[in-house]
């Protein structure tokens, strides 16, 4: 995991303002309180401000506080809310980065993901990549102090765009464990390891490295490593699959207090959509109970380096200007103009300046509050080209339909990747990709899955388990399954007997779950799966608006639809508009819902086809059995009417081709009216179309 | 090849059924015909199928003259290669089937056991023939026309419904039964009443009295109307079927006996009226042998409300299929131009309510009897 990418916390690290989120909000009021009378402003994590007090007494009280103890109070702002979410965004935010890493070093990125039991509610988690490594001296800062990154100061498209960091994780675990987070990292074939156990001091933000006497020790490269990883007893994998050494690469290690269970917002689910969304990647799962799990790359290729690029003045926020304007090296503020802006020339740049009342040759950091305002209203007004679009690098339609294949079984794929469009001044693109088909997810659990998820399951009623078990199964199929199995309503799952699970398994794999089932929606931003937060979110909204029905798909007014679908919604962008710092859902933009509207409608359209098309085939082959079941009827009773039954499979014979000549006219029918047919022929030549040919279960009709 | 099965059935014909009846040999002629009409469909690649002839409303003429309904000449095209008529197609190749077996056999059989008879599954699938009898019978009806075959000459007959009482004698099968000396239940109306097999041997009635179901004929039996009046009661369940009609026919033809209806005051006891008098839609090719032209309405009439001042209570309310029923009785062609009839029809629907004969009861249990028809006929007071 490279330095420049471990961590990504946006703005303020310069003490910059901008963007409301609830931490910039408590710091800049801290600061604010700094220099004027406190009022009552409400100040989150400062000392309790009594009233009828002094200002100085209140003073006392008022002292700085570090971004670290914030966020260690805070931590469900940062996924932490509880420990089986703790588990997942730890894993989540370690694979992240290393996927980032990886890729910016160009490297096909392979993952391990081990994770191990050390007590009733405690769990050690190993991540180890086969990316660039991190030089000696970064190591401690980026695991051990939170908001250092490489991501927050530029636009361009990442995973960890607002991310928390690995450090928070790693912070999570020393707060509830009192474990340090262990990291070793190695950059290259000649280069030692570098071992480092470090925790966070929380007051100073700060690391602290325990081990090598505050120094860290170094693991020797070749034939000695093994000896060396031994003696400090790190983990590390040092070849992989292929056996070939790992030249490179990182290993974080924490341990935290933790609660291990798969189902939905399980990591098991966030490492099989990592895979889709990223057929390049390998991804290694180790679960406590060593249970082997691998996500086998699709594609060989990494995806196009986005490029970096210049915020587009319809996207900037006051608060952001003014920070330029002092920041900036420029002399004029015409040059500051063009140089800091994409699409802002100098003739544009002229204008805003005009338009703004200002000189073009004032020096930007003479600027007041008064100039900024103006200027960032001329900015907002001007005419301007939208920014570029090449920052962003789409997962493309083939690589979708890979990676839906490998890991959602189906009979039918489309993807489509819309052209990229803007919002408020950022770049952003709407890929699409649908499954159709196949087995749901309660039909694949193998019995001895299912009765260790029903010995993990906290849920109350066995409706609640299998709803909050498997995506895609909805109530109503989840009441099918418990009636099939002669269920009371209220059996609690947990206190199924051997046999009765047995049932339960039996009725889950012969009830046609296809009706009750509802539509499994998999959400993305920026290659990163979304699994909280579902109705919440602008994608599964605008799903729902969506009108299905029109693709031969059942759905309910504004709900999802249903069937075995699933459908996969990426949006990659510079910057993806969350609707809090949780990274669980995306906002509501106009401009956003409308592409993914057109995404999901073409994916949605070439569903509509193939499933109208099979009910064609389908009619088709029942015409030509009506016709054959009675010919065999019509040649006996005409033999028999004749008293020539000797003839009477010459008649039938005769009959036959007649009925062949008869179903072939109607045939060519359908090839000469045309547009049907031609649909048809389009979906096979359609590159962003998947057709799994479905093994008939023998002719028996 | 194409001369070769009518060669074969040419040989059959001689060789099998020696002793057919010039009736049953015509029968059996339309139905090689149909069957030989499939083989050379197929010889020639084409797509076999039946012209069917229609048995609708717009396929009925009514004739002035003759005072009866007359089938038309459209003809519906049943095609083998029709995803909506290739079952009906080869029903009506099974009932051909089941008919010409009959002939051979020299038996007779009802419309239930034919359907039996020809009830099985499909080879290779799980599909039934017949789903039910209710899908066979209007194939055999759709088999009579197209052969132009009557039922009994295809050897099929349905359940006996109706019944007759009165000063007649008729041989049946060799039997003379005395229709004065049949008791409570009286003789029970065979399906086929063709004079080969029932002949009318001795009548001294002057009229008869068509009621029209099975209790009101009860009560006039009970009541011994006939005796009284020197007459024969007949009723015919309801819509009466194609037997009862034929003996009305019959009495009304061979005997010259005047027929008067008593029935029920709404569409349905219209129409049964009118099935009586001038043959019925479905069966307009049967007109010719079972229509009773001078048959008479004696009632119940919708002017009995206020004439026998009759309680509430046994008023029963039009309902909304029995006010379209009527409107499309009174428009029917033989209706539309009789004046009394309109009004009849006009003044049940003013009243916005129907009469049972049972309805007359209300008054006393012999009412009907004693009273009511016995005034109808000595007014003559009737609908033509």
């Amino acid at each position: 995991m490279p330095a420049q990418s471990r961590k990504a916390k946006p703005e303020k690290k310069s003490g910059k303002s901008s963007k409301s989120k609830p931490e910039a909000d408590a710091v800049e009021a801290k600061a604010a309180t700094n220099g004027e009378a406190p009022t009552a402003e409400p100040v989150p994590k400062a000392a309790p401000a009594k009233r009828r007090s002094t200002a100085e007494k209140m003073a006392e009280g008022q002292r700085d506080i570090s971004v670290s103890e914030f966020f260690a109070k805070n931590r469900h702002l940062l996924g932490f809310d509880n420990p089986r979410k703790a588990l997942l965004t730890t894993v989540k935010e370690a694979v992240d980065n290393s996927l980032d890493a990886c890729e910016e070093a160009g490297i096909l990125p392979e993952i391990w993901v081990h994770l191990e039991q050390t007590g009733p509610t405690r769990f050690k988690i190993g991540i180890q990549d086969n990316g660039p490594g991190i030089v000696k001296k970064q190591i401690p800062l980026i695991f051990g102090k939170l908001l250092y990154g490489s991501k927050f100061h530029r636009l361009r498209m990442s995973r960890g765009q607002q991310g928390i960091g690995i450090s928070a994780a790693g912070m999570y675990g020393v707060l509830t464990t009192g474990k340090p987070v262990k990291i070793i990292s190695k950059i290259g074939k000649k280069h030692p390891a570098h071992y480092y156990e470090i925790q966070i001091n929380t007051k100073t933000n700060d690391p602290e490295i325990l081990n090598g006497k505050g120094e860290g020790v170094d693991i020797a490269s070749g034939a000695k490593m093994q000896a060396d990883l031994e003696k400090h007893k790190v983990e590390w994998v040092a070849v992989n699959d292929a056996g070939e050494e790992l030249e490179s690469g990182t290993r974080v290690t924490i341990e935290l207090e933790a609660i291990y269970k798969r189902g939905r917002g399980s990591i098991d689910e966030y490492l099989e959509q990592t895979a889709i969304a990223n057929p390049h990647v390998r991804i290694h799962f180790k679960d406590s109970e060593n249970n082997e799990r691998l996500f086998e790359r699709s594609a060989t290729t990494l995806p196009p380096e986005p490029k970096e690029i210049k915020p587009h003045p319809y996207g900037i926020e006051l608060g952001r200007l003014i920070a330029m304007l002092k920041d900036t090296r420029e002399t004029t503020l015409s040059a500051f103009l063009s140089s800091s802006f994409s699409r802002v020339s100098s003739g544009a740049a002229k204008k805003i300046c005009d338009a703004a009342k200002v000189s073009t040759r004032m020096s930007p950091s003479k600027a007041g509050r008064h100039e900024a305002e103006e200027l960032f209203k001329a900015l907002q007004e001007a005419k301007l080209p939208p920014p570029a679009t090449d920052c962003i690098s789409p997962i493309g339609e083939e690589l979708l339909l890979k990676g839906l294949h490998q890991v959602v079984p189906g009979e039918f794929y489309a993807a489509a990747t819309r052209p990229p469009a803007v919002y408020r001044g950022n770049p952003f693109q709407i890929e699409a990709a649908l499954a159709f088909g196949g087995s749901p997810a309660a039909q694949r659990v193998s019995l001895d899955a299912l009765t260790e998820l029903l010995s993990q399951s906290d849920a109350r009623t066995l409706r609640q388990f299998l709803t909050s078990n498997f995506a895609g199964l909805g109530s109503d199929a989840a009441d099918k399954i418990i009636a099939e199995a002669e269920f009371g309503a209220r059996q609690s799952p947990g206190k199924l007997k051997k046999d009765e699970i047995a049932k339960l398994h039996e009725a889950m794999r012969s009830v046609n779950l296809d009706d009750g089932q509802t539509m499994n929606v998999l959400r993305y931003a920026n290659r990163v799966p979304l699994q909280f937060q579902l109705s919440a979110c602008a994608i599964t909204q605008t799903i729902m608006q969506t009108n299905w029905r029109s693709y031969g798909i059942t759905q309910s007014r504004n709900a999802l639809p249903s069937g075995p679908i699933s459908l996969m919604v990426h949006i990659a962008s510079v910057w993806v508009p969350f609707t809090s710092e949780s990274k669980e859902a995306v906002a509501s933009y106009p401009e956003i819902q409308k592409e993914i509207r057109l995404a999901i409608q073409t994916v949605g359209r070439k569903l509509g086809m193939f499933l109208r098309r099979r009910l064609e085939v389908k009619a088709e082959g029942e015409r030509r059995n009506v016709f054959l079941r009675y010919l065999g009827e019509v040649a006996d009773a005409v033999s028999d009417i004749r008293d020539a039954e000797d003839q009477r499979d010459e008649l039938y014979n005769q009959l036959l081709e007649v009925a062949k000549k008869k179903t072939a006219q109607a045939d060519a029918k359908y090839d000469n009216r045309g547009k049907k047919i031609e649909d048809a022929d389009d979906l096979e030549n359609d590159k962003s179309v998947l057709i799994i040919p479905r093994e008939e279960p023998a002719a028996a009709k | 090849m194409a001369k070769k099965p009518k060669k074969n059935a040419g040989e059959k014909k001689a060789a099998k059924p020696t002793d057919l009846s010039p009736r049953d040999k015509k029968t059996l002629g339309s139905l090689v015909t149909v069957a030989v009409d499939v083989v050379e469909a197929a010889q020639k690649k084409r797509d076999p199928q039946l012209a069917i002839p229609l048995r609708a409303l717009s396929n009925v003429k009514f004739n002035k003259t003759k005072r009866m309904i007359e089938m038309g000449s459209a003809k519906n095209a049943r095609q083998l290669f029709n995803l909506n008529q290739a079952k009906s197609y080869m029903q009506s190749l099974l009932v051909a089937k089941g008919c010409k077996q009959l002939i051979y056999d020299n038996k007779n059989c009802s419309l239930r056991s034919l359907y039996y008879m020809l009830k099985h599954t499909i080879a290779g699938t799980k599909e039934e023939t017949f789903a039910g009898q209710e899908e066979c019978d209007p194939i055999i009806e759709d088999m009579e026309v197209t052969l132009n075959a009557l039922r009994e000459e295809l050897h099929l007959f349905a359940e006996n419904r109706g019944n007759i009482a009165g000063p007649i004698v008729v041989t049946d099968k060799g039997f003379d039964i005395d229709c004065a000396r049949m008791g409570s239940a009286g003789y029970s109306i065979p399906s086929i009443m063709e004079p080969d097999r029932i002949q009318f041997k001795k009548c001294t009635a002057d009229f008869v009295l068509h009621v029209e179901k099975g209790t009101v004929w009860n009560r006039f039996n009970e009541d011994e109307f006939w005796k009284k009046h020197n007459c024969l009661i007949t009723h015919g369940m309801g819509q009466p079927p194609r037997g009862v009609r034929r003996m009305l026919y019959r009495l009304n033809n061979e005997l010259k006996l005047p027929v008067y209806c008593l029935l029920d005051n709404d569409p349905w006891g219209y129409y049964i009226y009118s099935v009586i008098k001038q043959g019925s839609i479905n069966l307009a090719f049967e007109s010719t042998r079972m229509a009773v032209p001078d048959a008479k309405f004696i009632g119940i009439r919708s002017m009995d409300v206020d004439r026998y001042q009759l309680s509430d209570s046994v008023k029963i309310k039009l309902n909304d299929t029995d006010i379209k029923r009527a409107n499309q009785v009174r428009n029917y062609p033989w209706f539309k131009d009789k004046k009394p009839w309109q009004k009849e029809v006009e003044t049940m629907l003013a009243n916005g309510i129907k009469l049972e004969v049972e309805a007359l009861t209300s008054k006393s249990l012999s009412f009907v009897t004693e009273t009511y028809v016995p005034a109808r006929l000595k007014d003559k007071d009737w609908l033509d």
